[in-house]
């Protein structure tokens, strides 16, 4: 195990002829969480989603636990099968119930027993304060559970790397606060999460490092207490007034 | 808990109205809608009299032959002298029982599906009528299972009938969702593959179909292969049914969000297992009542058949009626034949009904959380 646990290196990346990402370098070590955050449309979630290979690059590289994330369809299956990833939109599987959620891909993509995957998911969704809802199906849940199943789902592929694309962007006031929870006791368990959100509550209280993006471009990369006190670019100053009123 | 024992508070009584329902509702009806009961009353009157006692009053029920009949009603002596041969084709007398269990099989799956729910149901359904194509070729043809061979020239009736139908839409479902999948593959080679298949089949007449399978395949066959019409006629009409359901699962598969494809992929499915496990089971669910649409149309469509010579339900009627024993009985053959049609049809529509209610029940069940 290298403590390095994500690298990237010079990685552009351009939509038609719009520079989406323009030569990122971002170094993820091993236990930490990393927040990116920037005004939309800054690329933050592209690059999120570069991570785990569900968007394609034109230039540079991605080292995933010392191995490069490559596209070859056969290497990504085997990547994402380590990288967990947390969806703006839950992207739950509403035709199974929430045991079902979390433990079909474990059966499925890791080869355990149905027992083995059933118990681990009812441990998980405890650990995510869901173990009543077990047999619950996605649109019987709220916004907030469905978000921490998919949380629990994430982690039952045993995941090195968790990413959280905007978890709580579509959620009302109160469930924020139970996925947030959630999120904090599994960074400060040490779990290895590079998080994209506008949470600045969430950055300040657990993250080691937050990136700040901006079109395409890294434009401060810090840990948590020098950017909300000290930003360096007036950029990030402007987008610090906006987000903290 | 105490809450609990507090009575609901209702609405007050003078808002308690809905749609207007039984006599006391008509009442309060338009005079245009009375004026349509008024007619459909009187035509009622008119028809019902005259209708009941051909079809029933005045109708013979056993007779030798057409002289036996009381010409003034319908003479149901034949369908009852012909019923085996309509249900049974020329299937040896003393083998019908093999034709029986070919026909009742499917619907015994069908009434099943409308029953009660017990666990595995759907299972059990499914898994009747995947085995049915070798298992119900098996019983008709008998000679693998050491029972006396009954050659294809003999099937016929209402057996050959959901035969055709029942092989045709269980060989066609795999087919049709390869199909869907090739359509919508990122390959262009298969991409373009698929999609001429889909729309030759799709736009050539059934019946060009069955010319086409009947008289053209046996040239691509090796020589010296012989295979039955009713073989070549069952790959048209499988490969007919499949572009249609091929562009019936697309429309499933079309209809899930980008999202859950994306959300498999991030959790290590490959290819075919996230279109097993997530992507497929969600189509088929959202296209259920087209899939059984397609089911209706196919299973009046095995009609088709009789242009390449084999005695379907229809055909045999067909044949029957031309018989000098029961002459000019048209009318009691096709009153027949179209009952027996529609029955099974109704039957159909009652399972698309019920699989959809069940599914809005869900939705209803999940909705309240």
């Amino acid at each position: 195990m290298t403590a390095t646990a994500i690298n990237v290196v010079g990685l552009s990346k351009w939509f038609g002829d719009f520079l989406a990402l323009d030569d990122i370098a971002l170094t993820v070590p091993r236990g930490c969480s990393t927040v990116l955050c920037g005004p939309s449309g800054s690329g933050k979630s592209t690059l999120l989603r570069c991570l785990n290979g569900l968007e394609s690059w034109e230039e540079g590289e991605v080292v995933m636990s010392g191995r490069p994330v490559g596209h070859r369809p056969r290497d990504l299956v085997a990547l994402r099968r380590r990288v967990g990833m947390v969806f703006q939109d839950f992207n739950l599987f509403p035709h199974l119930d929430a045991l079902s959620n979390v433990a079909l891909p474990p059966r499925v993509n890791l080869g355990i027993t149905r027992a083995e995957a059933e118990a681990e998911a009812e441990m998980l969704l405890a650990q995510v304060g869901l173990a009543d809802f077990a047999r619950k199906y996605p649109a019987q849940l709220s916004g907030g559970q469905k978000q921490r199943v998919a949380i629990a789902r994430a982690l039952a592929m045993q995941p090195e790397v968790l990413l959280f694309d905007e978890p709580t962007s579509a959620l009302d006031p109160e469930s924020i606060g139970e996925v947030l929870d959630v999120m904090i006791s599994l960074a400060e368990a040490g779990t290895t999460m590079v998080v994209v959100t506008h949470e600045m509550g969430f950055a300040s209280r657990v993250c080691h490092e937050v990136v700040f993006m901006c079109a395409g471009r890294v434009a401060e990369c810090c840990p948590p207490q020098r950017f909300f006190t000290d930003p360096e670019t007036e950029r990030a100053r402007a987008f610090l007034a906006q987000v903290q009123y | 808990m105490t809450l609990s024992t507090i009575p609901p508070r209702l609405p007050p009584e003078v808002f308690r109205t809905g749609v207007p329902s039984g006599l006391r509702g008509m009442a309060a009806e338009s005079p245009v809608s009375l004026i349509l009961w008024f007619a459909l009353a009187l035509g009622a009157a008119w028809i019902l009299p005259g209708l009941i006692s051909w079809t029933l009053l005045d109708a013979t029920w056993v007779a030798e032959d057409r002289s036996g009949c009381d010409p003034s009603g319908a003479c149901w002596a034949f369908i009852v002298n012909r019923l085996p041969q309509f249900g049974f084709g020329f299937f040896p007398p003393q083998e019908r029982w093999r034709a029986a269990v070919a026909l009742v099989w499917p619907v015994a799956a069908l009434a099943i599906a409308l029953g009660p729910a017990f666990r595995g149901r759907a299972g059990l359904v499914a898994g009747a009528l995947a085995a049915y194509p070798v298992g119900a070729t098996l019983v008709l043809w008998g000679e693998p299972l050491g029972l006396r061979g009954v050659g294809t020239a003999q099937w016929g009736g209402m057996t050959m009938t959901v035969y055709v139908g029942t092989v045709a839409f269980v060989l066609a479902f795999p087919v049709g969702l390869v199909l869907a999948l090739g359509r919508r593959s990122s390959l262009p080679a298969l991409r373009v593959l698929s999609t001429v298949f889909i729309e030759v089949w799709r736009g050539l007449p059934l019946i060009a179909v069955l010319f086409i399978s009947v008289v053209m395949v046996p040239f691509l066959l090796p020589p010296g292969t012989e295979l039955p019409r009713l073989a070549l006629a069952l790959v048209g009409i499988t490969l007919y049914t499949s572009s249609y359901l091929a562009e019936v699962f697309r429309g499933g598969l079309q209809s899930l969000g980008k999202g859950q494809a994306e959300a498999a992929a991030a959790l290590g499915f490959t290819y075919w297992t996230a279109q097993g496990y997530i992507l497929i089971p969600q189509a088929i669910r959202a296209v259920i009542p087209g899939i059984l649409n397609t089911v209706v149309a196919l299973f009046k469509d095995t009609t088709y058949v009789l242009v390449v010579g084999l005695f379907d339900f229809l055909n045999i009627v067909n044949a029957a009626v031309a018989d000098p024993h029961w002459l000019g009985l048209a009318t009691e053959g096709y009153i027949f034949v179209g009952i027996v049609y529609w029955s099974f049809c109704f039957l159909l529509s009652r399972v698309s009904a019920r699989i959809e209610w069940g599914m809005a029940r869900g939705a209803a069940r999940e909705a309240r959380t």
